[in-house]
């Protein structure tokens, strides 16, 4: 089984853990780069990369939270494994708040570590995804002019074409050339999509 | 006392008249009674000359018995007795005069002499006390006083050209009085024994008397025989042994009223009978006779005396002995003596309670050592010595075993004593009961460790979870390590030399574990104490395999400064390592409050002054308040909220049991250091140790 959806990054101080867990990633056809430190991950670190990081809690100068705390200040959305020899709750309660995928405690089986790795690069993909599509929308959102974004607000909010000339205070069939533009402009043919693209972009129906 | 003092004075004037009165009586008696007897002794050819005239000696005995203050009144009471004695034999008034004078003066030199030279009785219970006796009262004063005592027979009548014989006679008659009846009088004055005596000494006194009387008596008879002359040394020589016999029987009272004895009764059957010396002259006999007496009770004085004092130095001995006996036993004290010379062994009859040996039987070294317990007979036997080997005082400690079943430490003290010429003549020593000392203290030892492991134990569940930490990191890595090469063997071919080191992985993190493991149970331990050369080094290194989780988790930064070439010192590894703990945990614990940049631990090792190791812990925390600097070393104080204030406590209590000493002051910027320091074992020692 040949598995291209990314790239485990593993670090540990402990290098004897190290070597094992690249070991066990590397059996399961995973491919894994390892650090000793947080600085040298830190420094080599590509958020371009498709994968997760599994860290250690417990590492001198900088702990597994930290670096967690580092990644999200510089926008990086990489999904987080962390890996504890002390799992106690107030620790895994942070970490998950904070976003990370999954929280194991050592020793850990392999089943166990391989899974979580994969749903992590599952989250990963799937955000990626998500990140990509939401980029496009927000490219087409950004050529409406600031009346054809007035329109698809409303017609989201499901106002008929009267309505909305009402309330704009203009005439229907102005709107009915505004609406057309901006179905265009967002390439889609119904309102049924207009409103499922517009929600991916965080545009929802006004109450 | 008092009573005086309280009397009115004319009552006290009245009795002290009376006093007065009753002595002047007495001793004009006494003198005409002495006198008296004299005369009945015999005088010599011309009426008025005693060879022995106990008058004198009267007066000298009434001023030894007088206060000073007192004695015109002994004096003043003799004149009339005196002018009525002398008057009875036709003593003309020069004479009257002349020998009052001279016979008070000998008396008064005499008893001023004696009480300022023998001061008080016991008279004659030394040696030089009876030679001086006789110096005084036997020899200076008489033949001083015997050139005025000359004049009496001179103011009687006789001729200046006799001034010698008359001075002669005078002499002789004086001393041979002090020497036998005054020694006899003198005695009377010493203090009596309350114990009193058997029948036997009586009866044994009574026959000596007897027997001198008889033996006197005979030698007179046999001296009647046509050719006694040549045999006149012999007769006067038969009293001696029963003299000799009575001095050592008696001392010096004894030989003093023998010679009195002898001396009245050889004078009177000289005056009165035919004389000893075969020379039908009375007075040429009497004289010899005088140089003879007085030749003899000179030295049976001085042998008397010899006799009371060795006799009274073997008494002190003894007693001396039966008191130190008593203080030793009574101070649960056995005492011997080993003799070099006789090889006598000798010890206190406690010493067979201390020993828990029978009573009866024969306290020998060997029954000694017997009760002695076999793994300590050695040092027994080195403590109860008889061969010299290092010539100075040793000290032991071993067990006995008691019949009951029990076991008594004894602790003895061993000494060599010299003889005059610095030779070692005698070993002796002491045995002390130390079992209560010793109870208590490995009661105390108990106790401390007993502590040292509850504390241990505590700082062992402070650190769990980096205990805990420290044990998962091996334990992920085997089970990785073992899933990983279970997946490598299934495939085809499997990666062997991948799944070898996969193995060694293993095979090296297991020992990791066990490692720690090892180093928490040696911790978790109760044991006794052990003493044995410890790299203090070595110590830091171990707690810091223990340590470096709980490091890592509390963000403290470590800076280590261990010094090459430490000398080790003598203690219990799992105490020290305790202590070090202790005082890291401290240091973490006073950087709670510290940024976590500023979290520096430095702990240092290092020689000071080629005699003491050092070992300290540094912090940048809070350090200790002003106010806790001298509280900080006692049980139960503490400023942290879950301590239970006995980690430094502890530590201390470990410290000086390793001979070290703990100090925990403040930085001079920020935070506080610890430090103990143990003396360095020597290398030699550390090494024959090992």
């Amino acid at each position: 089984m040949i598995d291209m959806q990314g790239i485990a990054f593993v670090v540990d101080d402990d290098a004897a853990v190290l070597r094992s867990m690249a070991r066990i990633l590397h059996a399961a056809d995973i491919e894994t780069r390892t650090f000793q430190s947080p600085a040298e991950f830190l420094a080599q670190h590509d958020p371009q990369v498709p994968g997760c990081a599994l860290l250690d809690v417990a590492m001198p100068s900088l702990d597994g939270l930290q670096l967690q705390m580092a990644l999200i200040e510089h926008g990086i959305e990489r999904p987080i494994i962390f890996v504890t020899g002390q799992g106690d709750v107030p620790t895994s309660v942070r970490a998950m708040k904070a976003g990370a995928v999954d929280f194991l405690t050592k020793p850990v089986k392999a089943e166990l570590l391989i899974a979580a790795v994969r749903r992590a690069f599952e989250r990963d993909v799937q955000s990626r995804h998500v990140r990509g599509l939401r980029c496009s929308i927000e490219a087409r959102i950004a050529q409406l002019t600031p009346r054809e974004r007035e329109v698809l607000t409303h017609v989201v909010a499901g106002r008929l074409n009267k309505q909305i000339a009402g309330d704009l205070g203009t005439v229907e069939k102005t709107i009915k050339v505004h609406r057309g533009r901006m179905m265009a402009k967002m390439g889609v043919r119904t309102v049924a999509d207009l409103v499922r693209v517009a929600a991916q972009a965080g545009i929802g129906p006004q109450l | 006392m008092s009573t005086s003092a309280t009397l009115a004075p004319e009552r006290w004037r009245l009795s002290q008249a009376a006093g007065d009165a009753r002595l002047f009586l007495a001793v004009a008696v006494a003198y005409w009674v002495g006198a008296e007897i004299a005369f009945a002794i015999g005088t010599l050819s011309d009426r008025i000359f005693a060879p022995f005239w106990p008058p004198n000696v009267v007066l000298f005995y009434a001023l030894l018995v007088t206060p000073r203050p007192r004695w015109w009144l002994c004096i003043a009471a003799t004149l009339p007795a005196h002018i009525l004695v002398e008057l009875q034999v036709g003593m003309g008034a020069p004479g009257i005069i002349v020998a009052f004078v001279t016979n008070c003066l000998v008396a008064v030199a005499n008893a001023a002499l004696v009480l300022r030279y023998l001061r008080a009785p016991p008279w004659f219970n030394t040696l030089s006390k009876a030679a001086l006796y006789v110096l005084i009262t036997g020899l200076i004063v008489p033949s001083v006083c015997a050139l005025g005592g000359a004049f009496v027979q001179i103011a009687g009548g006789g001729a200046l050209s006799n001034y010698v014989q008359y001075w002669t006679q005078w002499y002789a008659a004086n001393a041979l009085g002090s020497l036998t009846l005054g020694s006899v009088a003198m005695l009377s004055l010493g203090e009596r024994r309350a114990t009193p005596r058997g029948g036997g000494r009586e009866i044994e006194t009574m026959f000596i008397a007897l027997a001198l009387i008889a033996v006197c008596a005979i030698a007179f008879e046999l001296s009647t025989a046509p050719t006694a002359g040549v045999f006149v040394p012999t007769l006067l020589y038969l009293p001696l042994p029963l003299i000799l016999w009575s001095a050592l029987r008696r001392g010096a009272s004894g030989a003093c009223t023998a010679v009195l004895l002898v001396t009245v009764v050889l004078v009177w059957r000289t005056l009165n009978g035919p004389g000893l010396f075969g020379t039908r002259d009375p007075e040429t006999n009497v004289f010899a006779l005088q140089l003879f007496l007085l030749s003899l009770s000179a030295p049976m004085l001085l042998l008397g005396a010899a006799i009371d004092e060795t006799r009274q130095t073997a008494h002190a001995a003894r007693e001396s002995e039966g008191r130190m006996s008593f203080a030793a036993a009574s101070a649960n004290i056995g005492l011997w003596e080993y003799n070099l010379e006789t090889a006598r062994f000798w010890a206190t009859d406690h010493c067979r309670a201390l020993f828990g040996i029978a009573p009866g039987t024969p306290l020998t070294r060997d029954v000694l050592l017997q009760s002695v317990s076999c793994e300590d007979r050695i040092a027994a036997a080195d403590a109860m010595r008889t061969k010299i080997l290092p010539d100075k005082a040793t000290e032991h400690e071993f067990r006995v075993k008691l019949p009951g079943g029990g076991v008594r430490w004894i602790h003895a003290h061993t000494q060599v004593h010299h003889d005059d010429d610095g030779l070692p003549a005698r070993i002796s020593g002491v045995f002390t009961d130390v079992t209560a000392r010793k109870d208590s203290e490995a009661e105390a030892d108990l106790q401390r460790s007993e502590l040292a492991h509850l504390t241990r134990v505590s700082v062992m569940g402070e650190l769990s979870g980096a205990l805990a930490h420290e044990l998962n990191q091996p334990l992920t890595a085997i089970l990785l390590n073992a899933q990983a090469a279970r997946l490598m063997l299934q495939q085809d071919p499997p990666p062997m030399d991948e799944v070898r080191q996969i193995i060694d992985d293993i095979v090296d993190e297991d020992t990791r574990a066990g490692e720690v493991i090892t180093r928490l149970r040696r911790l978790l331990t109760k044991g006794a104490s052990k003493a044995e050369a410890v790299d203090l080094n070595e110590v830091v290194r171990s707690a810091m395999r223990l340590l470096r989780s709980e490091l890592i988790n509390r963000r403290m930064r470590l800076g280590l400064h261990l010094a090459h070439n430490l000398p080790p010192v003598h203690g219990d590894p799992v105490q020290l390592q305790q202590v070090f703990l202790n005082l890291m945990m401290n240091a973490m614990d006073a950087m709670n409050d510290t940024p976590g940049s500023q979290r520096n631990i430095s702990v240092m090792t290092q020689l000071i002054e080629d005699r003491y190791v050092g070992l300290s812990v540094s912090d940048r925390g809070h350090g200790i308040a002003p106010e806790h600097a001298t509280a900080v070393l006692q049980p139960f104080f503490s400023t942290k909220t879950h301590g239970l204030g006995l980690g430094l406590s502890i530590c201390s209590t470990i410290v000086r049991a390793h001979r070290g000493e703990l100090t925990v002051i403040n930085n001079p910027d920020l935070g506080a250091t610890a430090a103990v320091t143990f003396p360095a074992e020597p290398l030699e020692a550390a090494e024959a140790a090992q």
